[in-house]
C-alpha cells in the first residue's frame, strides 16, 4: 500500500514512515504543500495523511486537490491545530478520517485499517484465537460455537485493538488512549486498563482459557497468534 | 434626616420660647406706658389714698394690670408665671411685676397675660410651622426624585450597563449612554477605555494558552512517536522499555494538561458548535457505561433518577458528556469504598436541576469558593493523580452552555453538584 505523508516537521515523519514501513506500507513523504501538490497530480495513493498547518499550503486546499486526482485515495488530515470548524471543514471536503496531535502510531494504522475496512467492505472477518473466535464484523465473541455472553463494548473494543496489533506488546496508556481518547480528564495515569483485562478473562474463563491473551510484566499486554 | 426629626422634636419648645419672649417684650412695653403716664400725670392717677388699682379685661380676664402701695423695700422687677384669684377665679397668669419710687412710697405694678392667651396664638403657630416644614420635606423629596430619576439617570445607566451587566469577551459593540452632561460622557467613555484594555489583555491571554497549547502539541507528538517505535523494537531489553514507559507516562501528563488548556480555550473561544440535540438520560447512561469500571474498582453504587425523554436543545454532546464525566468521575475519586452517587434530575420553578450527590470526603468550606480555579490543588486532589482541571473544564462547558452550577458540601459526608439548566435549553419529549 503507498502513502503519501504531508507533513512539514521532519522528525515526525521520520517516526511515522519508520512505523508504517515496519507494518509494509510504502512511504513518501512531502515536507511541503508544493511538492505535495504535483505528486498528487501525478502519482496514486492509497492513503494521503495531511497536515493542515503546513507553511506554505492551505491543507484543506491539498484535500481538494486530492479528492480531485486520487479520489481512489484514503485521506486522513493531521493536524495540531484542531480547531473545530477545521475539523467540520475537512471532513465535508472528503476527508476519511481526522487524528489531532498528539496521536498514537496504533491509532493511525487502527484508523487506516478501519477506513479500509469500511470503504471496501471486506469480507466477513472472523479471528481464531484457540477455541475462541473473534467476529469483527459482528463485534462478538464466541467459545466453540457458544457465544461468549456479557462481554461489553469497552472490552471488545479492546480485544479488537489488541487482534489489529498483535504478537505486540501494547501498554496501558495505548489502550486507554484507544478506549478513552474522546474524553478529557482530569487523571493522567488510570489503570483501569487492568481492571478491564480482568474483567475480560473471568467472562473468558467461564468457557475455556484465553491463553492467547498474555500480561507482559510491566509493560502491558499482547495477544499472541502462532501463524 | 436626623435634623428634620430633632428639629420636629424641638419645635413645639421654640415656637413656646418665642411666644414667651414675644409676651414678655409685650408685657415691658405695657410697663412702659404706665410708668410714662405715672411719671407725666402722677401716681394719682391711679392711685388715691393708698388705694390699690385693678384693671382687667371684664369677661375673659385675659389681662390685667395691677398698682399698689409696696412695703418691701427690695427692688422687684421679675417676670414668672402664677396664679391669681380675679374675681373668684384661680387663672395662670404670666406676671411682670415691678416696683418703683414715686415720693416716698413705693409702688408694685403687675402686669399679667394669661397663659391660656398666649398658648392660645402658641398652637396655631407650631402649626404652621409644622406645615412649612413638611412642605419642605415633601419639596426635598421631589426634588431628590427628580435628580436621581431624570438629572443622574446616565449614571446609573453607565453602571448598569457598563460595569454591572458587562460580560467578558465583549460582544457587542460600544453603546454610548445618553446624556447631555459631558461629565457623565467622560465617565461613560472613560470606563469604556478602560474595558477595552482590559479586554484586549484578555484576549491576549487566551490567544497565548490557545498559540502555547498548539506549539506544544507538535513537540509532544514527536516524543510520543519516538517511544511509541523504540518500545515496538524487538532488539530493546524490557528493562528499557519499563523506562520507557516512565517517561511515556510523563509524557501523558504532559499531553493531558496541553489537551485540557486546549479544550478550555477552545470553549472559551467559542470554537465549538452547538447544534446537537442530545438526550439527557441517554447521556448519563453513556457516562455510566464509561466509568463503571472506576465504580467496579470502588464498589460504588451509583443511581440514575432521571425521566425519560428530556431532550437538551442547541448543546454540544462532546462537551456535555465531558462536563458529565467530569463531575461523576470526581463523585467516584473523592468517594469512599462501598459509597454511592445519586444522579437525580427533577424539573423545580420550570427550570431544569440535575444533582449529582455523592458520599465522599466533601471539600472544605475555604475551598469551596476556589474549586474552579485552574491547577488550583488541595491537599486530597494530590492523593488522586489530578493536576487541577477536571473543574475548570466542567465550568468552561457549563458557562458555555449557561448552565448555573452550585455545590455544597459538607466535610466526610459528602457533596452535591446542581447543574441548573436554562429553561429554554431542555424540552419533554411527548
Amino acid at each position: 500500500m503507498n502513502v503519501l505523508i504531508v507533513e512539514d516537521e521532519k522528525a515526525l515523519t521520520t517516526e511515522m514512515e519508520l512505523f508504517l514501513q515496519a507494518n509494509n506500507f510504502l512511504c513518501e513523504i512531502c515536507y511541503n504543500g508544493a511538492t505535495a501538490s504535483e505528486k498528487i497530480a501525478t502519482n496514486l495513493y492509497d492513503f494521503i495523511l495531511i497536515d493542515l498547518g503546513l507553511p506554505d499550503y492551505e491543507g484543506l486546499d491539498l484535500l481538494k486537490e486530492a479528492k480531485k486526482y486520487n479520489p481512489e485515495a484514503t485521506c486522513i488530515i493531521l493536524t495540531a491545530r484542531a480547531a473545530v470548524d477545521d475539523r467540520i471543514k475537512g471532513l465535508d471536503l472528503g476527508a476519511d478520517d481526522y487524528l489531532s496531535k498528539p496521536f498514537s502510531l496504533l491509532e493511525l494504522q487502527s484508523r487506516m485499517q478501519a477506513i479500509t475496512r469500511r470503504k471496501f467492505g471486506l469480507k466477513h472477518s472472523v479471528v481464531a484465537l484457540g477455541d475462541f473466535n473473534i467476529d469483527l464484523t459482528n463485534r462478538s465473541i464466541s467459545y466453540k460455537d457458544l457465544p461468549v455472553s456479557g462481554i461489553t463494548k469497552k472490552e471488545f473494543d479492546l480485544v479488537a485493538y489488541m487482534l489489529l496489533h498483535k504478537n505486540r506488546t501494547l501498554t496501558r496508556s495505548q489502550l486507554s488512549e484507544h478506549i478513552w481518547g474522546s474524553v478529557v480528564n482530569d487523571d493522567y495515569d488510570s489503570n483501569y486498563i487492568d481492571a478491564h483485562i480482568k474483567n475480560i478473562r473471568k467472562k473468558l474463563n467461564a468457557y475455556g482459557t484465553p491463553d492467547w491473551l498474555e500480561t507482559v510484566r510491566g509493560l502491558g499486554y499482547r495477544i499472541n497468534i502462532n501463524s | 434626616m436626623v435634623i428634620v426629626v430633632l428639629f420636629v422634636l424641638l419645635l413645639p419648645v421654640l415656637i413656646r420660647d418665642i411666644n414667651r419672649k414675644y409676651t414678655d417684650n409685650w408685657l415691658h412695653r405695657q410697663k412702659d406706658k404706665v410708668l410714662k403716664t405715672v411719671r407725666s400725670q402722677g401716681i394719682e392717677k391711679y392711685i388715691q389714698n393708698d388705694e390699690g388699682f385693678g384693671s382687667y379685661n371684664t369677661l375673659l380676664k385675659e389681662e390685667y394690670v395691677s398698682m399698689d402701695v409696696d412695703s418691701a423695700d427690695r427692688k422687684i422687677d421679675t417676670i414668672v408665671n402664677e396664679r391669681r384669684l380675679v374675681e373668684g377665679d384661680t387663672i395662670q397668669y404670666r406676671i411682670l411685676s415691678h416696683n418703683f419710687k414715686v415720693g416716698k412710697k413705693n409702688y408694685l405694678l403687675e402686669i399679667g397675660k394669661s397663659i391660656d392667651t398666649i398658648n392660645e396664638t402658641t398652637t396655631p403657630l407650631q402649626n404652621i410651622a409644622f406645615e412649612i416644614l413638611l412642605g419642605m420635606v415633601l419639596l426635598t423629596i421631589l426634588a431628590d426624585q427628580f435628580y436621581s430619576t431624570y438629572v443622574l439617570r446616565p449614571l446609573g445607566r453607565i453602571i448598569r450597563t457598563k460595569l454591572i451587566g458587562h460580560k467578558f469577551p465583549l460582544k457587542t459593540p460600544y453603546r454610548k449612554v445618553h446624556t447631555s452632561t459631558s461629565d457623565f460622557a467622560y465617565l461613560d467613555i472613560s470606563i469604556h477605555k478602560m474595558i477595552q484594555t482590559i479586554e484586549s489583555t484578555f484576549q491576549k491571554e487566551r490567544e497565548f494558552i490557545s498559540n502555547a497549547s498548539h506549539e506544544l502539541m507538535t513537540p509532544i507528538s514527536i516524543m510520543q512517536s519516538k517511544i511509541e517505535n523504540m518500545f515496538g523494537r524487538e532488539d530493546i531489553s524490557d528493562e528499557v522499555k519499563e523506562r520507557l514507559l516512565e517517561f511515556q507516562r510523563i509524557l501523558n501528563r504532559l499531553k493531558s494538561i496541553t489537551k485540557t488548556l486546549l479544550l478550555i480555550s477552545q470553549i472559551e473561544n467559542e470554537q465549538f458548535l452547538k447544534d446537537d440535540s442530545v438526550n439527557l438520560l441517554e447521556l448519563l447512561q453513556e457516562v455510566y457505561d464509561e466509568i463503571s469500571i472506576r465504580l467496579q474498582e470502588k464498589n460504588i453504587q451509583c443511581n440514575i433518577d432521571v425521566p425519560a425523554g428530556w431532550e437538551l436543545e442547541q448543546v454540544n454532546k462532546f462537551l456535555l458528556f465531558n462536563l458529565v464525566f467530569n463531575l461523576v468521575n470526581n463523585a467516584i475519586k473523592y468517594n469512599k469504598e462501598n459509597g454511592s452517587i445519586d444522579i437525580v434530575g427533577k424539573l423545580t420553578n420550570k427550570q431544569y436541576v440535575l444533582e449529582i450527590n455523592d458520599t465522599g470526603v466533601g471539600i472544605d468550606a475555604e475551598q469551596l469558593p476556589h474549586i474552579f480555579n485552574r491547577f488550583k490543588k488541595f491537599s486530597k486532589s494530590l492523593q488522586q493523580d489530578s493536576f487541577g482541571l477536571g473543574l475548570p473544564i466542567v465550568k468552561s462547558i457549563a458557562e458555555f452552555h449557561r448552565i448555573k452550577i452550585e455545590v455544597s458540601s459538607d466535610l466526610n459526608i459528602g457533596s452535591s453538584f446542581k447543574l441548573i439548566f436554562p429553561a429554554d435549553s431542555l424540552k419533554k419529549e411527548e
